[in-house]
């Protein structure tokens, strides 16, 4: 599908700049996961709920 | 709130830009809005700094009960990474994106870290005080995650800080890099006295739900300000993700040599280590000296912090105007350390039968020559910086300038409370372990004269030597003079 890595695709990114804005947006995400994880975490272990 | 102030700001900026100073920091290519918006990120840096070292001090100790020894290892954490500072700045530097962007990421990926330390904080905070359930759960839950909420809001504040600072070093041309000190400087400034007046009033009736708001609300505040800081700042580039991906990979070691074989910077960063501590260790004294030495109320110790601010700031304005027209941010840090040593001495008579007047003179002469020393020193690391090396070489300031001031802010505190701890005649006028502080603080800026001495003997014209090194025209850069363009 990819032959050309300077072909730019109808995004206005080549396939390596959609790559990393992806890679953006993956990170983003893991990093708020595992923060909310960990303050929900420490809410339970200070007031916990369900208990 | 927040947004509202981001929102007063803006138009602040919009009403009156001549009005402003360093208002002729806009170039064609980047108008003064541009950079406004980009200092925001200055701004977040100096809501995290009042918010760990200013409110969070006291409410742990006062509102929450947590060991004041506890209390100033918690937040004497983030300093452990102020080395890194250098490491991040240079990564910046050698970054390889197919986007082309070099500072972005590094300052997006520093905003997810604020934003993540102030989230867990608040729970942290409670549960590290025993709120609640947590008083029969185990201690190391709230240790841990206090110091790792520390720990991921230090980071993320040095590398926003860092590489924003790079970023807009990139923005604009050398002989403008003056004035954007003074802006960003100034930036730093409004966002700490800022957040400490909101802080202030926010937690005065204080409640745990209130910390919950207030913290979190800054982790908020802290992305959204950044994410507007950003926007659109840093161009896609095809043609530098090209250069980036073909460029030969620099080691940090080889860089970090480079950098340090420019004439003077070694000197050049031991002033500002020197210096740095020697004004950092009365920023938080000043309050309780006003207070327990010369009988000054809650409300007035407050309005000194403002006097401080204010030296600061017109040491600032002093500072980009004059280094703007071309002066040596040598000779104008030299005036910094010169004029801190008698306000220090201003600040010592004040409680030896001196008065009130005295001290705030004293005051706003340490403001003033902390506001001169600060921009000058920053000034000269950028000028003494190659284009392609300004993320490690703001990152050696920035490694040697925090390191300095929290270490100067700890062993104020540690001096003070050793010394009330003794039993001694020493121990028994209120003024004296304030004075022994304030006296370490002139014998450090004295060592920071010297050491200027020696830096501008060991280097000869160190600034006209680089201005040719970067420059194609050989003549000085004294002869530009960048305040007739605006």
């Amino acid at each position: 599908m990819a032959d050309d890595e300077n072909r730019v695709w109808p995004t206005g990114l080549t396939l390596r700049e959609a790559e990393e804005v992806h890679s953006y947006l993956i990170d983003g995400t893991r990093v708020f996961g595992a923060i909310a994880l960990l303050a929900h975490l420490l809410v339970a272990f200070t007031t916990p709920w369900l208990g | 709130m927040p947004s509202y102030r981001s929102f007063a700001l803006g138009k602040l900026a919009a009403l009156a830009p001549k009005y402003l100073p360093f208002a002729d920091v806009a170039t064609k290519d980047v108008p003064l809005k541009r950079l406004l918006r980009l200092s925001l990120f200055q701004v977040t840096v100096g809501m995290a700094l009042v918010l760990l070292v200013g409110t969070l001090n006291r409410v742990m100790i006062v509102e929450l009960n947590v060991p004041a020894s506890l209390v100033a290892i918690m937040l004497a954490l983030p300093l452990i990474f102020a080395p890194l500072r250098t490491l991040i700045g240079f990564k910046s530097d050698v970054h390889v994106s197919a986007l082309g962007l070099r500072r972005v990421p590094y300052i997006w990926k520093g905003t997810l870290y604020q934003f993540g330390g102030f989230a867990i904080m608040p729970f942290a905070l409670l549960a590290l005080s025993g709120f609640g359930e947590a008083a029969d759960g185990p201690k190391w839950v709230g240790y841990s995650s206090a110091a790792v909420a520390f720990l991921l809001v230090g980071a993320g504040v040095h590398m926003v800080q860092t590489v924003g600072l790079a970023l807009a070093t990139d923005l604009v041309e050398e002989e403008d890099q003056p004035k954007v000190v003074g802006l960003m400087y100034v930036m730093l400034l409004l966002g700490m006295v800022v957040s400490a007046l909101v802080y202030g009033a926010l937690l005065e009736n204080y409640s745990p739900g209130r910390l919950v708001q207030v913290i979190q609300g800054s982790a908020v505040a802290t992305v959204a300000l950044n994410l507007f800081a950003l926007w659109k700042q840093e161009a896609r580039d095809r043609v530098r993700a090209r250069q980036m991906e073909q460029a030969k990979p620099v080691k940090f070691r080889d860089a970090m040599r480079h950098l340090l074989d420019n004439p003077g910077m070694m000197q050049l960063l031991i002033v500002i280590g020197l210096g740095t501590f020697g004004f950092g260790m009365a920023d938080v004294l000043l309050e309780p000296y006003g207070g327990q030495a010369l009988g000054f109320s809650v409300a007035e110790t407050t309005k000194l912090t403002a006097l401080l601010a204010t030296g600061t700031l017109i040491g600032f304005g002093i500072a980009s105007r004059v280094l703007g027209q071309g002066g040596a941010p040598m000779s104008m840090a030299l005036l910094g350390a010169g004029i801190g040593i008698p306000g220090f001495g201003a600040i010592i008579l004040s409680s030896l039968g001196g008065g009130a007047v005295m001290f705030l003179a004293g005051t706003l002469a340490t403001g003033l020559g902390a506001g001169l020393f600060g921009h000058a020193t920053l000034t000269a690391t950028m000028r003494a910086a190659r284009r392609d090396g300004i993320g490690l070489a703001l990152g050696a300031w920035g490694a040697v300038q925090a390191t300095a001031a929290g270490l100067g802010v700890a062993l104020a505190g540690i001096v003070r409370d050793v010394i009330l701890a003794m039993p001694s005649e020493v121990g028994q006028t209120a003024h004296a372990p304030y004075n022994v502080v304030f006296m370490i603080e002139i014998f450090f800026l004295m060592l920071a004269i010297a050491a200027i001495f020696s830096l501008s003997k060991a280097s000869q014209g160190l600034s006209l030597r680089k201005a040719a090194q970067r420059t194609p025209n050989p003549d000085d850069i004294p002869k530009i003079n960048p305040v007739e363009v605006s």
